[in-house]
């Protein structure tokens, strides 16, 4: 069967389009790891565990069909089911139950126009409460649907509503929320900047903080910006494991569950920080560590690394590639974030030797696929000025070059002279000219005639001694 | 008559003790070449060609004024400007007994009294190279014209229009060496005005005194040179950069180029500007394996008009940039054959592509310690044996640090091994040469400095800075006075309103 779902025309487009396609069976168990997740989130989860991996497919198909049915978001129903029948043709659940969606549909239709009933009405009688709370029935409803654009409209509409500082915070966590939905990860930047600086004081504030700090690491992490997401990650409070619905969200079910917070800020600092710092921030910290406890994994990877035990280190990381690949906002930057840990650590490893022969790293660092050869890895590293070494293609070394610092601290001196040498130079013959009264300008007349034939007399006489000159 | 003569001539000693004093010195200097001046040639040519000859009884080192004059009554005989070979007599050709007087005493004149017979001495000068050309040799005025200058103003930094004529005569003689004495100095003034009191009445300004500088007497009033135009200029620049790029000098010849592009202008560029950056682009690309950014002094308006006219060198600059792409270089430099040709940079262009080789090899030195010569064919194509005879020419000629090694393990292969110490292998230079070129460069930053302070005070002389001062100082008065002074609106006219300079100019 797994070979037919390898086969199946779904994977083939999929493999085609450059999508991750993972056949390795991945090391959770599907039901208990999507067992953390509620409502939008736990649906795109399903959905890319089902269009990523060959082995879970049909399974988290049919969980995502039939969590689809349970609400409003018609299209979304109908793209997974379109997806099941090319994936497994002959699924129960693979034919579209089309009455289901037209009615629904209907639904959806009614449920809108008397909504936005409702929103006019509040509007007419002008009170600015159930305005604005029409509007966010209306958000809330958009949402369920899966029209984030209208979601986002329809609560940012609230803003001039708002009449307490509650009120702007809970709308804002709400743009956030739907910024995350549609992964517009700048969008969802901004809003947190203003959720974090919101007039909220005291017990408010504190229960809002580790939901902005793990957002935002999220944020920066899928925007690439590694060090900014481990900090924002390392930092988050662990209160966040037991924070009440904000908003009428729960963060860590409906966004990142604690053990995303884990892995993701574990890996970025792991790609982000050198060894002390790895040992300072993250080790050793108490905030940290209490979401470290739920991946022990990661905990390990980190103090394999921090103990120079680097070829173990990416072991373990290498081991769990498969369900980070899987993993809905770290498929995408995955691939980053273990090369960048891979030339850290081949850099590191290589700082205490003056000279290691290739077969020791290429033994030392199992080739990931992304390479012909350790040689050439390595070769990319020096060109792009990450290590400082020399390849001996002869003897097979990596060799750490001889530094001369007196040697180097003349050639510089004797470089940047000449080069304030010349710049003087430069400026005091314009200086010169200019007192001179020597300056291009224009001279009607002359510049008409005298230049143009001057220039062209010029070129000639250029053109005959270039070519005389044998240049 | 004779006699008078010979008691004028020598009328001028400048070795007498009274004379060392630089103003009475200047006195007389001035006096005997007014006097000169008014002699007819007809009283020089006497007893010409025979013993009694004027130049066998005068010296020419110590009677360089009057030996000056002789020389130009022989030549004024001769007529001054001939057109055809035929009207040149023979003693004044080249190798004739005139001609090697002349040539000597180009070599031999006192420097200190030339200053003073300026226009003369340009009249020598151009007699000199008007002959050669006519004779169809211009290559034998380069030295004589070359030991004028170099023995007037040892630094030649004082620029003429004898430079330009001279690095015309080298270019069309190829002779880029020969150009070098004068190339290597760097113009340090130009020709300015500089007000007549100064030249005349000051002790240590007037031309005979100890100058450091050779501007303070080489100027726009002393003859030495006609009046020079921004062309001039540029012309010099951009023939001596091809000089030196005719040497290989790629550095030399990038910042004689950069002279030209940093030319004060009103926002315009001319022709001379547009040909120097498109050889400037080529010659970074050669000298700096990229180009660096323009230098802040130019004028960005000019620059861009220059630009928008060179795209085609910015993109086959942008293509030797790329050391990993060899052949994109090769088919840029082909799809702009015409333009290079047209703008005679062919051979800059071709120069390029051979670099590109030999920039991608010594890139290698940056990755790796060894590596077979078999490794870098496949890199860049070519066979193996002509790749290590290239190798071998490259090391031999001083661009690798590097060395061939021949390993017979298993099967006998060519290894190039790079020296990773910079004080190792034969490029290596010893911390004795290292501290030389440090002291040698502090030597030149010092004379630079000297250039500096010396045209800070030719500028100081200039009616525009005194008209600066002046309203400084008046401003700074009327500040000081401000409070004490009844401030009337008749207070602008101050009495000392006067020109307390005027008698400068």
């Amino acid at each position: 069967m797994d070979s037919n779902v390898e086969q199946s025309p779904f994977f083939q487009h999929q493999k085609a389009k450059g999508a991750i396609v993972v056949k390795d069976p991945p090391k959770f168990d599907l039901e208990s790891y999507i067992s953390n997740y509620d409502g939008a989130a736990r649906l795109d989860r399903l959905h890319h565990i089902g269009a990523s991996s060959t082995y879970l497919a049909i399974d988290a198909y049919r969980m995502a069909i039939a969590e689809a049915k349970r609400g409003k978001n018609v299209k979304l129903y109908l793209d997974l089911t379109e997806d099941f029948s090319t994936i497994a043709p002959n699924d129960p659940m693979a034919s579209t139950d089309m009455a289901w969606a037209e009615q629904k549909n209907r639904a959806v239709k009614e449920e809108q126009d008397k909504l936005e009933h409702e929103l006019k009405s509040y509007k007419n009688n002008l009170i600015k409460e159930s305005i604005r709370m029409g509007n966010e029935d209306l958000g809330h409803f958009y949402y369920a649907c899966g029209d984030w654009t209208n979601a986002h409209k329809a609560y940012y509409r609230m803003r001039e509503h708002c009449t307490s500082n509650k009120h702007l915070a809970d709308m804002t966590l709400r743009l956030v929320y739907v910024t995350i939905a549609q992964k517009a990860w700048m969008g969802a930047q901004s809003h947190l900047l203003k959720v974090d600086g919101s007039q909220l004081k005291g017990d408010e504030k504190t229960k809002l903080e580790p939901i902005v700090s793990a957002c935002s690491g999220l944020a920066h992490m899928c925007t690439g910006n590694l060090l900014e997401a481990a900090n924002a990650f390392i930092h988050t409070s662990p209160l966040y494991l037991t924070l009440e619905p904000a908003a009428g969200i729960r963060w860590q079910r409906e966004v990142i569950s604690g053990n995303d917070v884990a892995v993701y800020g574990g890996l970025c600092a792991l790609a982000s920080m050198d060894r002390s710092e790895l040992q300072q921030q993250v080790l050793s910290n108490n905030d940290f560590r209490n979401f470290l406890e739920l991946e022990p994994h990661i905990r390990r990877a980190i103090s394999l690394f921090c103990n120079s035990k680097y070829s173990a280190c990416l072991e373990v990381l290498e081991g769990y590639r498969t369900d980070y690949l899987l993993d809905i906002h770290l498929s995408k930057v995955l691939p980053t974030i273990y090369s960048r840990i891979r030339t850290k650590s081949i850099v590191q490893y290589f700082i205490p030797f003056s000279c290691v022969t290739l077969d020791e790293m290429n033994q030392k660092f199992q080739l990931t696929g992304e390479y012909a050869s350790i040689e050439e890895e390595l070769e990319d590293m020096i060109n792009n000025n990450i290590l400082d070494a020399r390849i001996d293609l002869v003897d097979r070394l990596l060799i750490s070059p001889p530094t001369n610092p007196r040697y180097n601290v003349h050639s510089d001196a004797l470089a940047m002279a000449e080069q304030y040498d010349h710049t003087l130079r430069l400026r005091l013959t314009r200086l010169n000219m200019l007192s001179a009264g020597l300056e291009v300008r224009t001279d009607k007349g002359y510049n008409k005639e005298g230049t143009s034939t001057l220039s062209e007399g010029l070129g000639a006489s250029l053109r005959g001694l270039g070519s005389r000159m044998g240049f | 008559m004779a006699s008078d003569l010979l008691n004028l001539l020598f009328s001028f000693q400048p070795d007498l003790p009274e004379l060392q004093e630089k103003l009475e010195y200047d006195r007389q200097a001035r006096s005997f070449v007014s006097q000169l001046a008014n002699v007819s040639g007809q009283h020089f040519l006497k007893g010409a060609d025979t013993s009694q000859d004027i130049f066998e009884v005068l010296n020419p080192t110590v009677n360089s004024i009057a030996y000056t004059y002789a020389l130009q009554a022989r030549i004024v005989a001769a007529g001054e400007n001939p057109k055809l070979q035929k009207n040149i007599p023979d003693q004044l050709r080249p190798g004739g007994s005139v001609w090697n007087k002349l040539a000597l005493f180009m070599e031999t004149f006192d420097p200190v009294q030339m200053r003073y017979v300026g226009p003369e001495w340009k009249r020598l000068v151009d007699y000199i190279e008007r002959v050669a050309r006519v004779m169809g040799t211009p290559g034998v005025a380069i030295s004589p014209i070359r030991a004028g200058m170099l023995r007037l103003d040892r630094t030649t930094g004082a620029f003429t229009l004898t430079h330009l004529h001279f690095i015309r005569l080298c270019m069309e003689t190829r002779s880029y060496v020969a150009a070098l004495p004068i190339l290597d100095n760097y113009i340090h003034s130009l020709p300015t005005t500089i007000p007549k009191p100064v030249l005349e009445q000051l002790e240590y300004s007037v031309p005979g005194a100890d100058h450091t500088n050779s501007g303070e007497y080489i100027h726009s009033r002393s003859g030495h040179t006609d009046k020079i135009t921004v062309a001039d200029v540029q012309e010099y620049y951009l023939l001596g950069a091809m000089a030196y790029i005719g040497l290989r000098q790629f550095k030399q010849a990038k910042q004689f180029l950069e002279h030209i592009l940093v030319t004060p202008s009103s926002n315009l560029a001319n022709g001379l500007m547009l040909e120097a950056y498109k050889k400037w682009v080529l010659v970074s690309c050669l000298a700096n394996g990229s180009v660096p950014p323009l230098p802040r002094t130019v004028n960005c308006a000019a620059i861009k008009q220059v630009r928008a006219a060179s795209r085609p060198y910015e993109a086959l600059a942008e293509a030797f940039t790329q050391i990993h792409n060899l052949p994109k270089l090769k088919s840029q430099a082909n799809a702009g054959k015409d333009t290079w040709a047209e703008d005679g940079n062919t051979g800059l262009v071709n120069e390029l592509r051979d670099h590109q080789y030999r920039v991608y090899i010594s890139r290698l030195s940056r990755t790796y310690s060894a590596i077979p010569v078999s490794n870098i064919s496949n890199f860049i194509g070519g066979s193996v044996d002509e790749l290590t005879h290239y190798l071998e020419m490259l090391t031999d000629e001083g661009h690798l640090n590097a060395r061939l090694e021949r390993i017979s393990k298993p099967e006998e292969i060519v290894v190039l091994r790079f020296f990773l110490d910079p004080t190792q292998g034969p490029l290596a230079k010893t911390e004795k040469q290292q501290q030389q070129a440090l002291l040698g460069q502090t030597e030149r930053t010092n004379i630079l400095a000297e250039q500096v302070k010396s045209a800070d005070y030719r500028l100081s002389l200039t009616k525009e800075y005194v008209e600066h001062v002046k309203r400084q100082s008046k401003k700074a008065a009327a500040n000081a006075a401000g409070d004490a002074m009844d401030t009337t609106w008749g207070d602008g006219v101050v009495p000392e309103e006067e020109d307390m300079m005027a008698d400068l100019h």
